[in-house]
C-alpha cells in the first residue's frame, strides 16, 4: 500500500526549566492513502504531541530532536519557517481539535470562520465562497444554513460546534485529516453521530485520517488500523481486528481488559495498576515493564524490537521472542478473542 | 439590544438617584458654618438662625431634598458660598471643565494612540527586546512617583526647547508638555492591559485552530486576537477616559492650568458645601455615564451580549 505520510524514527523533546523531557521516543509509523488510522493510548502518552509535530504546531519549548516526517517528497521535520508550514497547514493536512466549546472564535460568525478556510485554500471569493460555505454547512449536517451562517458559536450546542470545527477542516480541502480526540468532550449520544459524520466525510472526500483517542471503544467503529501508544512509543500496530482480537503486547491486553464491555456486571472495571514512567528520565527496555505482570528480565534491559505477527501486525514485546516462555493472555481476554475471531470469520 | 440598553439606562438613573440622595444627606451633616461663609463671625446666633432658615436649611430633610431635586432638574446646583461668593455652582464647574476636557481628551487620545499599539507590539514580540523595553517603561511609570518625572519634564524639557514653563491659553506650544505628562501613566496602563489580554487570547484553543487551518500569524493577530483582546478593555475604557478628563491635580497646578483638578480640594478646604455637593454629583454622574458607555461598547463588540440573556458576560 502507498503511504501518504511516513514518520521515521521520530524523537521529540521538550525543554522545561532546564530539564529535558522526551515525549516521543523513536516512533516510526505510516499513514496509508485513504485509510483511517487510530492512535490509542492513555492520556499523556504523547498522541497530541505526535500529531502537532506533523503540522508544525509544537509548543515553543518543544523540538524535533531527530527523525523524519516524510510527506509528498518533503521532510516536514526540517521545516523551520512559517512560510514552509503554510504550504502544509490546512491545504494538505487539516485538524479537528478536541474541545468544540473553546475551538471557535467567539466574536466571529461560524459562517465567516468556515469561509476563512474556503478563501484560503479553495481559491474562491465573494459569492462563490459564500455558496461553498453553505454547501459545507449542509455537508456536516446543519439545517437552515443561511440563518446558521450568520450565527455566533455561542448560539450552537457542543455537538453542533464540533460539526462547525469539522466543516472548517474539510473546507481546507486537505489530503490528510487529523482528529485529536474529536468526541472526548461530547455527550455519549452525540459522539456516535460525530463519528458517523467523520466516516462519511472521509469517504466522500477520500481523506486519509488519523484518529486520536484514549477510548478503544471509539476506535472499533472508525479505524482500519490501530497503533497503540505508550510513553511516547508505539508498542503495537495492526489492522483493527488484529489488534482487538489477537493483541500481543501486555499493555494492549490491559487496554482491552479495561473496556466496559468486558467488565462483569456489578464489578469494578479493570484498571491498569501503577503509573506511566517519568519522561524526564531515560527509559531502559520496555517502558511498560514496571507495570507488567508478564515482564521478563530482558524487558528491563533492552528495548524490544517490532516482532512481526502478520504482514500487517507488529508488536514490541519480548514475549514474541522465540526464546521467551509461552505466556497466555488473561482468561477474560481469551474468551473475548475467541468470540471476536469467530465473528470475524463469519 | 435596544431592550438591553433601555434596561441599563433605567438601572443607571436609579443608581444616580441613590447616589445623589446619599451625597445630599451626608452634606447636611457637615458643619453649618459652610453655609454662612465669611459673614459667620459678623452675625449673632439669632441672625445666623434666620439666615439658615431663609436658605431652607431648617425645613424637614424630605422637603429640602424635594427643593434640591427641583433645582437640579432646572440645571441649578445652588450658589457658591465662599469659593466665589454667589456665583452659580454650575457656572464655576463649566468654566473649569473646558480646560480639563481639552487636556483630558487630548491625553486620552494620545495614550490610546501610543499605548494600544505598544501593547499589541509587545504581545507580538513577547520576550524580545521590544517587549522588554515596553515592560521597562511600564515598571518605571508605576514605580517612580509621578511627581518626580512630571517635575523633570517641566524643568528640563522646557529648558532644552526654550518652551514656556507655564500654560498659556494663547500659545499652542504650552499645551504639549502637560499633555505628554498626563499621557505617560495611561500609556503604560493601556500598553500593559493590551499586552496581557493579547497574550491571554493567543494561548486560547481557537487561535490554535486558526493556525492549524493555515492562517498566517499576522492575520491571526489582527483578524482574531485583537478584537477578543479588546473586549475586556472596552468595558473599562470609558470610565478611565472620564477619570482622566476630570483632571490631574498635579499637572494642573504645576503648569497653572485653570482646570477642575484642584477645585474639589479648594472647595473642601473653604468649606463651600454647595460647590462640594455640586462637584460630587458631577463626578458621580460622569462615572456612571462612563460605566454605561462601557457596557454599550461591550455590547457592540461582543455578540454574546445581544441576546439579552445575561446582562454581563462576566
Ligand atoms: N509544552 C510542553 N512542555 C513540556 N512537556 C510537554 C509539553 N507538551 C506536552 N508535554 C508532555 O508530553 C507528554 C505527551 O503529551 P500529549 O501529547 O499532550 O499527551 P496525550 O497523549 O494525552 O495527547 C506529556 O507527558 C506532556 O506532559
Ligand atoms: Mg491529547
Amino acid at each position: 500500500m502507498e503511504s501518504t505520510l511516513s514518520i521515521q524514527n521520530l524523537v521529540i523533546k521538550f525543554k522545561l526549566r532546564g530539564q529535558t523531557l522526551t515525549a516521543i521516543r523513536d516512533i516510526s509509523l505510516d499513514l496509508y492513502k485513504g485509510e483511517s488510522l487510530a492512535i490509542v493510548g492513555e492520556s499523556g502518552s504523547g498522541k497530541s504531541v505526535l500529531v502537532k509535530s506533523i503540522m508544525g504546531l509544537l509548543d515553543k519549548n518543544g523540538y524535533i530532536d531527530s527523525g523524519k516526517i516524510l510527506y509528498n517528497g518533503h521532510d516536514l521535520a526540517k521545516f523551520k519557517t512559517e512560510k514552509d508550514w503554510l504550504k502544509i497547514r490546512g491545504k494538505q493536512i487539516a485538524m479537528v481539535t478536541q474541545d468544540p466549546m473553546t475551538s471557535l472564535n467567539p466574536l466571529k460568525t461560524v459562517g465567516k470562520q468556515i469561509e476563512e478556510s474556503v478563501v484560503l485554500h479553495q481559491n474562491l471569493k465573494g459569492k462563490e465562497a459564500y455558496e461553498k460555505t453553505l454547501q459545507l454547512l449542509r455537508d456536516v449536517g446543519i439545517h437552515e444554513v443561511e440563518r446558521r451562517y450568520k450565527q455566533y458559536p455561542h448560539e450552537f450546542s457542543g455537538g453542533m460546534r464540533q460539526r462547525i470545527v469539522i466543516a472548517i477542516a474539510v473546507a481546507c480541502n486537505p489530503d490528510v485529516l487529523i482528529c485529536d480526540e474529536p468526541t472526548t468532550a461530547l455527550d455519549v449520544t452525540i459522539q456516535a453521530q460525530i463519528l458517523q459524520l467523520l466516516t462519511n466525510l472521509q469517504q466522500k472526500y477520500g481523506l486519509s485520517t488519523i484518529y486520536i483517542t484514549h477510548d478503544l471503544g471509539v476506535v472499533a467503529k472508525v479505524a482500519d488500523r490501530i497503533a497503540v501508544m505508550y510513553a511516547g512509543d508505539i508498542i503495537e500496530v495492526g489492522k483493527t481486528d488484529e489488534v482487538f482480537f489477537n493483541a500481543k503486547h501486555p499493555y494492549t491486553w490491559a487496554l482491552i481488559s479495561s473496556l466496559p464491555q468486558l467488565g462483569e456486571k456489578g464489578e469494578e472495571l479493570y484498571s491498569i495498576k501503577g503509573t506511566p514512567p517519568n519522561l524526564f528520565k531515560e527509559i531502559k527496555g520496555d517502558a511498560f515493564a514496571p507495570r507488567n505482570q508478564y515482564a521478563l528480565k530482558i524487558d528491563f534491559v533492552e528495548r524490544p524490537p517490532f516482532f512481526k505477527v502478520s504482514d500487517t501486525h507488529f508488536a514490541r514485546t519480548w514475549l514474541l521472542d522465540l526464546k521467551a516462555p509461552k505466556v497466555e493472555p488473561p482468561k477474560v481476554l481469551q474468551a473475548f478473542f475467541e468470540e471476536g475471531r469467530r465473528y470475524a470469520n463469519e | 439590544m435596544l431592550k438591553y440598553i433601555g434596561k441599563r439606562l433605567v438601572q443607571s438613573i436609579f443608581t444616580l438617584f441613590v447616589i445623589i440622595t446619599i451625597v445630599f444627606s451626608l452634606l447636611r451633616l457637615m458643619p453649618e458654618e459652610g453655609y454662612l461663609g465669611a459673614a459667620a463671625e459678623k452675625m449673632t446666633e439669632a441672625q445666623q438662625e434666620i439666615y439658615l432658615t431663609n436658605l431652607g436649611l431648617r425645613d424637614p430633610l424630605i422637603v429640602q431634598l424635594g427643593n434640591f431635586y427641583q433645582g437640579l432638574f432646572q440645571g441649578d446646583l445652588g450658589k457658591s458660598i465662599t469659593y466665589r461668593t454667589d456665583v452659580p455652582v454650575v457656572d464655576i464647574i463649566q468654566d473649569k471643565m473646558m480646560y480639563s476636557i481639552l487636556f483630558g481628551l487630548g491625553a486620552v487620545a494620545l495614550s490610546l494612540l501610543v499605548g494600544v499599539p505598544l501593547g499589541i507590539l509587545m504581545a507580538q514580540f513577547k520576550g524580545r527586546w521590544l517587549d522588554r523595553l515596553g515592560t521597562g517603561y511600564i515598571v518605571f511609570v508605576v514605580a517612580v512617583p509621578a511627581m518626580v518625572y512630571f517635575l523633570m519634564i517641566q524643568m528640563y524639557v522646557t529648558g532644552w526647547f526654550g518652551w514656556p514653563m507655564l500654560f498659556d491659553e494663547y500659545n499652542p506650544i504650552s499645551f504639549i508638555l502637560p499633555l505628554i505628562s498626563m499621557a505617560l501613566g495611561p500609556i503604560a496602563s493601556y500598553a500593559m492591559w493590551m499586552r496581557r489580554y493579547m497574550v491571554d487570547e493567543l494561548n486560547k484553543d481557537y487561535i490554535k485552530l486558526a493556525r492549524a487551518k493555515g492562517v498566517k500569524e499576522r492575520t491571526i493577530m489582527f483578524r482574531h486576537v485583537l478584537r477578543n483582546a479588546f473586549i475586556p478593555m472596552a468595558q473599562y475604557l470609558p470610565a478611565t477616559i472620564l477619570f482622566t478628563i476630570t483632571g490631574s491635580i498635579y499637572i494642573e497646578s504645576l503648569y497653572s492650568i485653570p482646570g477642575m483638578g484642584g477645585l474639589l480640594v479648594d472647595a473642601i478646604q473653604r468649606q463651600d458645601n454647595q460647590v462640594v455637593q455640586g462637584l460630587v454629583i458631577f463626578f458621580s454622574s460622569l462615572g456612571i455615564i462612563g460605566l454605561i458607555l462601557g457596557d454599550l461598547l461591550m455590547a457592540i463588540v461582543d455578540p454574546r451580549i445581544k441576546l439579552g440573556k445575561g446582562d454581563s458576560v462576566r
